[in-house]
């Protein structure tokens, strides 16, 4: 069994990275292709409906984003709103442990075919910052964030893989970005890990304002770079 | 390499299989809100306060409604609001964390904590300027979550207290946003007009997220909504008044795209839950009908009348409708004989009501569990429109639903009356394990994505 989940992790990576191919595999590779195109939007190639023309809408400005302390990869303590840089941001909450395919994993990918789609437009791709931020700080350490991110940020593309030092600089992050967490507690009241979340993944434009909150019912590639490309237009 | 290169680690990827396979079952049930799978907890009913009755005010009542619980059935908190507003709808947030409550006359919003204490909501925050920010916008009906935020329908305007209204967005911290005006022969606002009607009427808003569709239905203005229940009835130029409309939007751009004749005042929304059924549902007030809006074959939504609702010629007048989640059946309400219809809706075409059961003199809300098992059933229509005399009964029933025998049974009655509570409106549902998970609760809930 435990062989059987090993090939199926290789094919789940295999379909994250379109230039990893293996015929044989193909079969199996169709199989969870096909699981996924019964879950969330996001796991689809194509979305089912026509998207309005990018600058044919308006992103209205739904609130400031929050800020606060954060961790990078090396360690270093920084701003999050220092890690924006003062781009278009796609900021995602996630954990490195997390279990539910139309959570975590889903941000990932969505980020990563975002870059993919992107990685012939340079113009946009400068223009544009990527945050996993992870709300699971007692596990995520910089370390372990750092492995998460590893070559998946292999584009020009700026993604960073941020985590906090403790819970008490995180819980004022998640509670500005109203980002749902369910933690499990023992029976003794001790902590026990993150149970679930609400996904959520925010569009932040330059001025650090929020311009979209996309769950798993609108986290599409296609869509989110429609909205980038929204912003851009409109901002000039 | 291939391990370097995909840059996760073995433990997280065999974890992403797991859930692949394992929760598959568990996707697409619900566009943005985190869902109650199991046992509630706590009911939480809007409720209009009455002259004369208690404390006279609004108020949120909090039921405990746990089986297990040593105060099952009763009420186990009561938050005043300082004041009667015509309250009427109340939708949750995304998160569930916050209940925002609405009142028709007086315009404001009320946003309850329902998370801090489930069993003892406070009062978060009022929102007193809905008039002025909307830019002029009367009587917020229906609070509905999008993510990181709430969409509001109203009812009415403050140029001629009629049924031309807006839907207005507000951030998740209670911030208006935006107000996008329902199209009208005036301004169509880039919509299709297909049929006879454009009125610009507002009621109840649903979105199915992966059609890109938001639509919305039509009710009545100020004028009407707050007038004698009777009187409206023999006023001529009144009873014009109702809307005819459904509109189809784009909701990503937040614009209208087609406006549906759906004649006779047609109210509460409710979208198909399955992956492929690209429909909702609704009822016409005036006309006691089940329409159905629908996606063609050709991509194009429509609208048509497919089941009658008892004896339209006797107006049973239909409110509230329940969908069950495997889009099977439809609960229809229907205020004037008190009943509540079962309709099988397997052919969404072809409705046919299978059960009814008289719930009591007049009948407004119905809530259902997720599993379909429990139904919750409310009175109050509005305060100038429920019954007078004895027939104006107040209560929150629970019923057990068995869906094998088709029976409903009652299983308990709060008198709010009794209680001297007032007009028990809408019942939205709450537990604690939306909030944190421990061995003993997390089977009960379920935290979902979809």
């Amino acid at each position: 069994m435990m062989i059987n989940i090993f090939l199926k992790c290789i094919f789940f990576f295999a379909f994250l990275h379109p230039t990893y191919a293996n015929n044989d595999l193909q079969a199996e590779r169709d199989k969870i292709k096909s699981e996924r195109n019964s879950l969330a939007v996001g796991w689809r190639d194509n979305l089912d409906f026509k998207l309005p023309k990018p600058g044919s809408y308006k992103l209205y400005n739904i609130r400031e984003s929050g800020n606060g302390k954060v961790i990078d990869e090396k360690g270093k303590e920084i701003y999050l709103h220092d890690a924006m840089k003062g781009k278009i941001t796609l900021l995602s909450f996630i954990y490195s442990n997390c279990t539910d395919t139309n959570g975590c994993p889903l941000a990932t990918s969505v980020f990563y075919k975002i870059q993919e789609k992107l990685k012939n437009n340079k113009k946009i791709l400068s223009k544009l910052k990527m945050i996993s931020l992870s709300f699971d700080p007692e596990y995520d350490t910089p370390e372990v964030m750092s492995l998460y991110g590893k070559d998946l940020s292999y584009i020009d593309a700026e993604w960073s893989f941020l985590t906090t030092n403790s819970m008490d600089s995180l819980e004022p992050i998640l509670e500005n970005y109203d980002q749902p967490v369910i933690r499990k507690y023992k029976n003794d009241g001790s902590y026990d890990g993150v149970e679930s979340h609400l996904l959520r993944v925010y569009l932040i434009d330059d001025k650090k304002l929020i311009r979209n909150i996309y769950n798993v019912d609108f986290l599409h590639p296609d869509l989110l770079i429609n909205d980038i490309k929204t912003l851009l237009l409109n901002n000039g | 390499m291939y391990l370097r290169k995909f840059g996760i680690s073995i433990l997280g990827a065999v974890a992403f299989i797991f859930s692949s396979l394992s929760f598959a079952d568990e996707t697409c049930m619900s566009p943005y809100m985190a869902k109650i799978v199991g046992q509630e907890d706590y009911v939480y009913v809007w409720t209009l306060g009455v002259e004369g009755l208690g404390d006279e005010q609004d108020k949120l009542v909090t039921i405990d409604v746990n089986p297990k619980s040593k105060t099952y059935a009763k009420v186990v908190s009561v938050l005043s609001v300082g004041g009667r507003n015509e309250a009427h709808h109340s939708g949750l947030s995304d998160d569930r964390k916050y209940l925002w409550a609405g009142g028709l006359d007086s315009n404001k919003i009320f946003i309850f904590d329902v998370h801090s204490n489930p069993r003892k909501p406070t009062l978060h925050k009022v929102i007193t300027d809905f008039v002025e920010k909307t830019g002029g916008v009367v009587g917020p009906h229906t609070f509905y979550a999008l993510p990181g935020r709430i969409m509001v329908s109203g009812l009415s305007n403050n140029t001629d207290n009629g049924g031309r209204t807006a839907l207005v967005e507000y951030n998740s911290k209670g911030e208006f946003i935006a107000t996008h005006w329902l199209p009208t022969d005036g301004d169509l606002r880039g919509a299709k007009k297909t049929g006879k009607y454009a009125d610009g009427y507002g009621y109840d808003v649903r979105v199915q997220p992966r059609r890109n569709i938001m639509l919305t239905s039509s009710f009545t203005g100020w004028s009407n909504y707050m007038m004698d229940f009777g009187q409206m009835l023999q006023d001529g130029e009144a009873m014009k008044r109702f809307g005819n409309t459904m509109v189809v939007w784009d909701l990503h751009s937040r614009k209208p795209k087609k406006v549906l004749d759906v004649p006779g005042a047609p109210l509460e929304i409710r979208c198909a839950w399955g992956a492929n059924n690209n429909y909702c549902f609704t009822t016409t007030a005036l006309t006691s009908k089940i329409w159905l809006i629908y996606e063609d074959d050709n991509g194009e939504w429509q609208g048509k009348a497919v089941a009658d609702i008892g004896d339209p010629a006797k107006v049973p007048l239909p409110v509230d409708i329940s969908i069950t989640s495997d889009d099977k059946g439809l609960w229809v309400d229907t205020f004037m004989d008190g009943k509540a219809r079962y309709f099988d809706i397997s052919d969404p075409h072809n409705p046919v009501q299978v059960y009814e059961e008289q719930i009591g003199s007049q009948v407004n809300m119905i809530s259902q569990s997720w599993d379909g098992k429990r139904a919750y059933f409310s009175t109050s229509l509005l305060g100038n429109w429920d019954k007078t005399g004895e027939a104006d009964e107040q209560w929150v029933k629970l019923y057990d639903w068995d869906e094998n025998s088709k029976e409903l049974t009652n299983k308990w009655t709060i008198d709010f009356y009794k209680e001297k509570l007032g007009r028990a409106h809408q019942m939205r549902f709450g537990a604690y394990s939306l909030y944190s998970s421990t061995t003993d609760n997390k089977k009960a809930v379920t935290l979902l994505d979809k």
